[in-house]
């Protein structure tokens, strides 16, 4: 019997199953090198395109139409970093908390563990839903807030409101604008815009619909007992004893709401009154009848409208006027920097959470034992060993979760719209503002040449941001680990 | 072996209640007591991970003032029921134990035993020295200030006395505010031993405190442990038969979860009872 | 004893204790804040956990929105090959198809250059480079990682399509394969850092097992560390996807805003997450009509896609970190 080993056999081609391994090696040295390859391409083409649009004027100059030559990033440069600092403010506390809170307590209850467990697979799923969904969330939770408040539209005062003064504001016959405060009053007449509750003669309560007139009312035809078309004047009155508005709807029946007071969009002036202008100075006003000559001295001109009469030409109308204060919020957000921001912080906060996690996973349970064998609670444990150690980590993970957001453009695009530029500069958290991502994507898809330089040069400011937030992450890992050591 | 079997009364009139303030004793207590000179009281003790049970039907009386060590080979479970001695099996979500694990009067494996309390009367050493990335004087300052009300002066006072105790001051006292990760491992180990005692434990427990040491720093630890059991009662866990004949005064020979053999050191490494602890002691397995 | 920095007369008579007049904190304080403290971590957790739940309501609750419409039926949705919501003439369709092909498209054409050219360079830097070629490739693919999505589209629609696809033949100027590989372009740093965790988690026993049979390097990277690691791999591969499926700034400059159905990828070809963005910036979206609803319809379709395949991932990930741990 002869041992199968020593059985005569050919060798396999040792020489060419070698070749096939070197040369495997080259291929992948050439594949991996192709991502060396494209980055250049990319920075070499963007700085091509747009080195040579970049200037000071261009840093500081806002959007304008049609004027690739007299456009700038100055709003958007300013209106990213603001909305980056809310993202970062709402998402770092919130995405370390949930962190600690994942790696440093766990429950040993078998029920809670099992919840425990689908926070942390939660979370990871989080990391992977596409940013536009959180978009469309933010435009939900934040810019409508489900449709829990009257939707906010040019001109109209929110429901919930703080920080902003309303007065009238009016030319004078010498041209300058003067105010004079506002206060809310009950309206004689309210123009319904929107849905609304109301209740029926016998205070049955229910939701009106609103058809614009256009619209054919088809769609509502079952329901035109509570259906009325946009804009229908409702008229004052007293309904139990309140103070209600009342009108038809097209199915005839008579339906009530309470009357709330509200700035009616335009003042009659009719005798002379305090106003004040821009600059603060405060005087009386000169109200002229029809009838008055027209003073000649521009002093006095200029502090003289017409009285409110039915002639056109003589009329000074005074409209409503809203300043707002720097803290000035309402509910719902509506497509404000605020918004924008929450909504940032939706998207990296799965990243922080998991850079987090990962950061506190690194720190030694050795040192963890040593608080908790002093006597520590496990929450001193986490401040005064686990978290102090983590520290770097964190601050890293952070910051490359902040570069993320910067570059962010679609959840942008969804809570502010394609926003280019502002009349006013960004003064309040309720703002709107131009951001550089979003600015980026308008100039590119912009029919007029010169906005695709201007956009590649704009891309040269962003990377050239996201670079320096980079080597900030690099210095802080590298500080901390020297003073570590 | 020098033998210092006196055990002084200041520290034995230490009250274990739970709202402890340390005082010098007053009060006189008849030292012949054995539940008074028992510091740790462990009866028909067993401790699980999970379903594995790591001790079994465990007894055991540890003494005041002395230095107790627990040998046996690896996975004996002697780490354990050190580890159950401060509760610090609760971090591992799958221990749990039985019995009754008394330190002072108190059955600590109660479910209402206030562990922050316990841990500061039962202080901890570990195997690796385990030193906060933080200066030498906040690592020692540490427990006082999780659990005193305690002025600056007083703390400086306090962080001094515990490394001079712990034999480290003369080294670190030019540069308390630098980082502790700079000190070499006997002195991480030393300054471990500082802040465990800074905190006023009555008891402190040591695993394998010298098993990452060079056989100088080794040296040192012994000594300091020799010294220090003037004051604390401490349990020392080792793989090193020789380290606990020199600085041991009681020892406790482990064996797959059960103490096989348990009195004075000397007795127990030379006139052992059991063939297992003499197989043991004189190297045939372990 | 050989300690010199104590005297033995200073242990015989050790320095009064400072301790003794120490007031104890209670720790009843220490653990009413630390309640305190948890409570307030419980709610940070919850956030995330609202996030979800915020989605699937909205999502849930806004279709119907859609779907309720007396216009909309679900069955037409779901198998209609025609999509014209949100354009102002002509007769209104709402078949999905359309953008959901195009999405197809595109990330087919993704994933044929992101799926093999990521896991080439997560062997390659797994298994053969060296630490001068490793510390080039890594922050490379790191910084490609890192640039702005919008960035890309920019890159694919101003230099992909004119200056590589256009000389090939008759490309449009929004095309699907200019987006295609862009998205892969971002999809391959993904790949690579995943499916480079994934062989090196396999253990280098497994590796010496294998050269010890006189295997070479090639061999033992195919026949043993890749199956080793294929798990690791594939859940990496469904990530990928995922993220190329979502993907939005790309496919909103470089493929066009027309709905196609067809496999010829020269033509426009708008994806779900295009149509979205679509919408979004003509900025004629008003709540309560008719293509407001349908943005929540897509979206829905979209977040079921890739949460469903980011789930899988994430199992399948899981399941292969057991097995060597």
């Amino acid at each position: 019997m002869k041992d199968p080993i020593n059985e005569p056999r050919e060798y396999r081609n040792d020489a060419r199953r070698k070749m096939f391994s070197s040369s495997f090696s080259v291929t992948c040295l050439l594949v991996s090198s192709l991502a060396i390859v494209v980055l250049a391409t990319l920075l070499l083409s963007i700085f091509s395109t747009g080195g040579g649009w970049l200037s000071a004027e261009m840093l500081t100059a806002s959007h304008r139409e049609n004027n690739p030559e007299e456009s700038g990033i100055g709003q958007a440069i300013i209106g990213s970093l603001v909305i980056c600092t809310i993202c970062g403010l709402a998402a770092l506390p919130i995405g370390v908390g949930t962190a600690i809170f994942l790696e440093e307590f766990k429950p040993k209850n078998r029920f809670l563990r099992m919840l425990h467990g689908l926070v942390q697979l939660n979370i990871n799923n989080l990391a992977g839903v596409p940013s536009i969904v959180y978009g469309i969330l933010g435009l939900t939770a934040f810019v409508y807030m489900f449709g829990a408040f009257s939707p906010i539209r040019v001109n109209d005062q929110p429901d919930y409101e703080i920080g902003a003064t309303y007065s009238y504001q009016t030319k004078t016959l010498g041209g300058n604008y003067v105010r004079f405060p506002a206060t809310p009053k009950i309206q004689p007449f309210f123009e319904i815009k929107q849905p609304r509750q109301v209740s029926s003669s016998e205070g049955q309560p229910f939701k009106l619909n609103v058809v614009s007139a256009t619209t054919d009312a088809a769609e509502y035809k079952d329901k035109l007992e509570e259906t009325v078309i946009l804009g229908t004047k409702a008229e004052l009155t007293s309904h139990n004893g309140v103070e209600s508005y009342t009108t038809q709807t097209l199915g005839g029946t008579t339906v009530f709401f309470k009357a709330e007071p509200t700035y009616s969009q335009f003042a009659k002036i009719l005798e002379p009154l305090m106003v004040s202008d821009p600059e603060g100075n405060t005087f009386e006003l000169n109200v002229l009848s029809k009838s008055d000559a027209i003073p000649t001295n521009p002093e006095v001109l200029s502090k003289s409208v017409f009285a409110d009469s039915p002639d056109p030409t003589k009329r000074s109308s005074a409209s409503i006027f809203r300043e707002n204060s720097f803290f000035h919020m309402h509910l719902p957000f509506s497509k404000s920097v605020l918004s924008a921001g929450l909504t940032l912080a939706l998207v990296i906060l799965p990243i922080v959470i998991i850079a987090s996690q990962e950061a506190i996973r690194g720190v030694p349970q050795t040192l963890r034992e040593a608080a908790f064998g002093m006597g520590a609670t496990r929450w001193q444990v986490v401040r005064s060993a686990v978290l102090p150690s983590a520290i770097p980590g964190i601050m890293t993970g952070a910051i490359l979760a902040m570069s993320r957001a910067v570059g962010e453009a679609a959840p942008l695009l969804a809570v502010m719209g394609g926003v280019l530029g502002t009349t006013n500069h960004l003064s309040s958290l309720m703002d709107k503002t131009p951001v550089l991502p979003v600015t980026i994507f308008k100039w590119a898809g912009d029919e007029n040449q010169g906005f695709e330089h201007l956009a590649a040069a704009a891309i040269i400011v962003l990377l050239a941001f996201l670079l320096l937030m980079n080597s900030v992450a690099i210095f802080i890992r590298y500080r901390y680990e020297k003073k570590l050591a | 072996m020098q033998k210092l079997a006196t055990p002084s009364n200041r520290a034995q009139g230490r009250s274990l209640s739970k709202s402890t303030k340390y005082q010098a004793s007053t009060a006189t207590i008849d030292s012949s007591s054995e539940s008074m000179m028992t510091a740790i009281d462990i009866a028909n003790f067993n401790a699980f991970y999970g379903t594995f049970q790591a001790l079994h039907d465990l007894n055991l009386k540890i003494p005041r003032q002395q230095v107790t060590a627990f040998i046996g080979p690896s996975g004996c479970g002697k780490s354990t029921l050190l580890k159950w001695c401060n509760r610090m099996n609760d971090i591992v979500p799958i221990a749990h134990a039985t019995g009754s694990l008394k330190v002072g009067d108190r059955n600590i494996l109660s479910r209402n035993t206030d562990v922050v309390d316990l841990r500061r009367q039962v202080g901890m050493v570990f195997q690796k020295a385990n030193p906060f990335p933080k200066s030498i004087f906040d690592n020692v300052a540490y427990g006082a200030r999780l659990h005193y009300k305690i002025s600056r002066s007083e703390l400086y006072e306090l962080v001094e006395w515990s490394l001079k105790k712990a034999a480290l001051w003369d080294e670190v006292k030019d540069r308390l505010k630098s980082s502790a990760l700079g000190l070499s491992g006997g002195q991480q180990q030393r300054l471990c031993i500082a802040r465990a005692i800074a905190t006023g434990p009555e008891i402190l427990l040591m695993d394998e405190p010298c098993s990452a040491l060079d056989p100088a720093s080794t040296a040192r630890i012994e000594d300091l442990i020799f010294e220090l059991r003037r004051q604390f009662t401490i349990v020392i866990v080792t793989h090193n038969m020789q380290q606990a004949a020199r600085c041991s005064d009681r020892t406790a020979f482990f064996f797959e979860g059960k103490i096989v053999e348990e009195g004075a050191t000397e007795d127990v490494f030379t006139r052992p009872q059991k063939q297992q602890t003499e197989d043991y002691v004189t190297g045939k397995f372990g | 004893m050989s300690d010199q920095s104590l005297g033995q007369g200073e242990l015989l008579a050790p320095p009064a204790s400072p301790r003794r007049e120490f007031r104890p904190r209670s720790s009843k304080s220490s653990k009413r804040w630390q309640a305190v403290v948890v409570t307030g971590l419980v709610f940070c957790a919850l956030v995330s956990v609202f996030t979800t739940i915020g989605i699937i309501v909205m999502l849930v609750v806004e279709s119907w929105g859609f779907f309720a419409d007396d216009q909309i039926e679900i069955w037409k949705f779901l198998t209609g090959t025609k999509w014209t919501v949100g354009q102002t003439q002509g007769e209104l369709s709402y078949g999905i198809w359309p953008l959901l092909s195009g999405t197809l498209r595109i990330t087919g054409i993704a994933m044929m250059i992101a799926l093999p050219m990521g896991l080439i360079s997560a062997i390659y830097l797994s298994e053969y480079a060296s630490k001068r070629i490793r510390s080039l490739l890594k922050p490379t693919l790191e910084i490609l990682a890192g640039i702005p999505t919008v960035v890309l589209g920019f890159f694919a629609v101003k230099f992909i399509t004119p200056y590589m696809l256009e000389p090939l033949g008759d490309f449009k100027t929004f095309n699907a394969t200019s987006a295609g590989i862009a998205v892969g372009i971002l999809c391959i740093p993904l790949v690579t850092s995943l499916a480079e965790d994934a062989l090196q988690a396999v253990p280098n026993r497994l590796r010496e097992g294998g050269y010890g049979l006189g295997a070479t390097r090639l061999e033992v990277t195919l026949k043993v560390v890749v199956p080793a690691a294929l798990s690791g791999i594939i859940s990496a591969f469904l990530l990928a996807l995922a993220r190329a499926i979502g993907e939005t700034m790309v496919v909103a400059l470089a493929a066009g805003s027309t709905p196609t159905l067809t496999l010829d990828p020269r033509m426009p070809s708008q994806t779900m997450t295009g149509f979205i963005v679509e919408t979004f910036k003509s900025e004629s979206v008003v709540p309560g009509t008719l293509s407001y609803f349908s943005i929540y319809a897509v979206a829905a379709v979209l977040f079921l896609i890739t949460f469903g395949i980011t789930l899988i991932g994430q199992i399948i990930r899981m399941k292969y970190r057991e097995v060597y741990d």
